[in-house]
């Protein structure tokens, strides 16, 4: 299923926003998901769609070798944007960011996508499939709105600020290591597999980006 | 969640946390996570900040060209589709200790599952989390009763639903995320008041048909299927 190297992709050069900072720009998207939520506002949604649709397909082309990269990014992008638009009223501005809660759906649809995909390569060759039917929904695993509590998203606005001016600093092979994990979907020891370096090399370099961009794990 | 919790004394480590957040932790090893998080304010705002990184992450990706024809096509569905957005589901206040998670795969209720007893103070129960490189089960120990000595195949997790258990080194606690490396042996121990329910997961490479036969070899290194000749 994963064969082969990273498509090409054409970049978008028009009608793209200058690339704010996630959180300035961030207060206009919160109104307009409260748009799409409360009138179901298709203008407001058309501006959402624009501005996060081209992230939600580079970020499917990221998983190295689909033989299918294309539709793969097309169903990601229809999936995660049906979800932004069924589940907008379930936005809340207290616990989440815009992008960070739409990066959380794509993240999760991501996973999604890829278990079925797992599972038809599974079925075929008809491996192992006692009680399958039991299998728990993905979002039981990874919540969609639960992993914040309110009273810590002061502490959450200030890190993302921190991030945002941070990430820049950071040594290239720790951005590498991130990006691998982030956007690749690769585990920390699928990293260490592919760059050929010990777990605790891999493990070390993200302690590190951690530290400098002042997040409190690990502390 | 459950705000009000006992002190967790053992958190996953960066390394589960980050994979956690970026979604590449394998699922069984997640409904770890998941499941310590209930009980676990800090790591809670630890995934906040590291979901925080990975949306930033996100956004600063080289954008993908979208075709135009990508947004009348969902705007087509939606319109199709009778369901305009819903509204929020109020959560239902939860009846039961357990984390949602532990809940949906057992039902809400314990009894109705596949117990499997392993001695007189232990028995175990599989779950199917959709991992086929790991077996993913409850287990429960009986009050004072002690899980038999064996070593470990690979490496394994444990998260403490209820009650508590000691081995040689310390004293675990409800919410505990326990790692225990390939190679390393101990003799859990559940405390005298009450029953210990731990939901755990462990590495394995070997796929073999009869997934019973196998735990029992694996965890308890019985060498042969019938347990009165184990060591
Ligand atoms: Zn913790």
């Amino acid at each position: 299923m994963r064969t082969g190297s990273l498509k090409a992709m054409d970049y978008e050069s028009d009608d793209q926003q200058p690339a704010a900072p996630s959180d300035e720009r961030g207060q206009y998207w919160v109104i307009c998901l409260e748009k799409v939520a409360s009138t179901q506002d298709v203008k407001a949604f058309r501006e959402l769609f624009e501005h996060f649709s081209p992230m939600i397909k580079s970020f499917a082309y990221k998983i190295p070798g689909l033989e299918q990269a294309e539709p793969f990014a097309e169903e990601l992008l229809q999936e995660t944007m049906l979800k932004v638009w069924t589940k907008a009223a379930s936005f809340d501005a207290r616990l989440a960011s815009p992008s960070t809660w739409i990066f959380t759906i794509a993240r999760n649809m991501r996973i999604d996508l890829l278990r079925k995909q797992a599972r038809h390569v599974i079925n075929n060759v008809q491996l192992y499939q006692d009680g399958d039917d039991d299998e728990i929904a993905l979002d039981d695993i990874w919540f969609e709105d639960e992993n914040s509590d309110v009273f810590n998203q002061l502490a959450m606005q200030r890190s993302r600020k921190q991030i945002h001016e941070s990430l820049k600093l950071l040594p290239i092979e720790q951005t590498e290591v991130l990006s691998k994990v982030y956007l690749e979907d690769k585990s920390h020891a699928e990293v260490a597999a592919e760059l050929k370096l010990p777990l605790g090399t891999v493990k070390s370099r993200v302690r590190l980006a951690l530290n400098k961009l002042k997040l409190v794990v690990d502390r | 969640m459950q705000k009000h919790t006992p002190m967790v004394k053992y958190h996953p480590d960066a390394r589960f946390l980050t994979d956690y957040a970026a979604g590449c932790l394998p699922a069984s090893q997640a409904l770890c996570v998941a499941t310590h998080l209930h009980y676990c304010p800090l790591c809670r705002l630890k995934i906040g900040e590291l979901t925080e990184l990975g949306a930033e992450l996100f956004m600063q990706q080289q954008p993908v060209k979208v075709e135009k024809a990508a947004l009348e096509k969902l705007l087509a569905r939606i319109q199709a589709s009778p369901q305009s957005p819903i509204s929020p589901v109020q959560a239902e206040p939860s009846v039961s200790i357990l984390p949602k998670a532990v809940n949906k795969l057992t039902s809400g209720n314990l009894e109705r599952l596949n117990w499997r007893r392993i001695g007189s103070n232990f028995r175990v129960s599989r779950l199917n989390v959709g991992d086929k490189q790991r077996e993913t089960s409850l287990f429960c120990i009986k009050a004072g009763g002690h899980v038999p000595h064996h070593q470990h195949k690979g490496d394994e997790i444990t998260v403490i639903l209820k009650g508590s258990f000691s081995d040689h080194e310390d004293k675990y606690e409800v919410g505990d995320f326990i790692v225990r490396t390939n190679g390393e042996t101990h003799k859990p121990v559940a405390s005298q008041d009450q029953d210990c329910l731990c939901l755990s997961t462990l590495d394995a490479p070997i796929v073999l048909s009869n997934w019973l036969l196998r735990f029992g070899l694996y965890l308890f290194n019985l060498g042969t299927p019938s347990h009165q000749t184990a060591a």
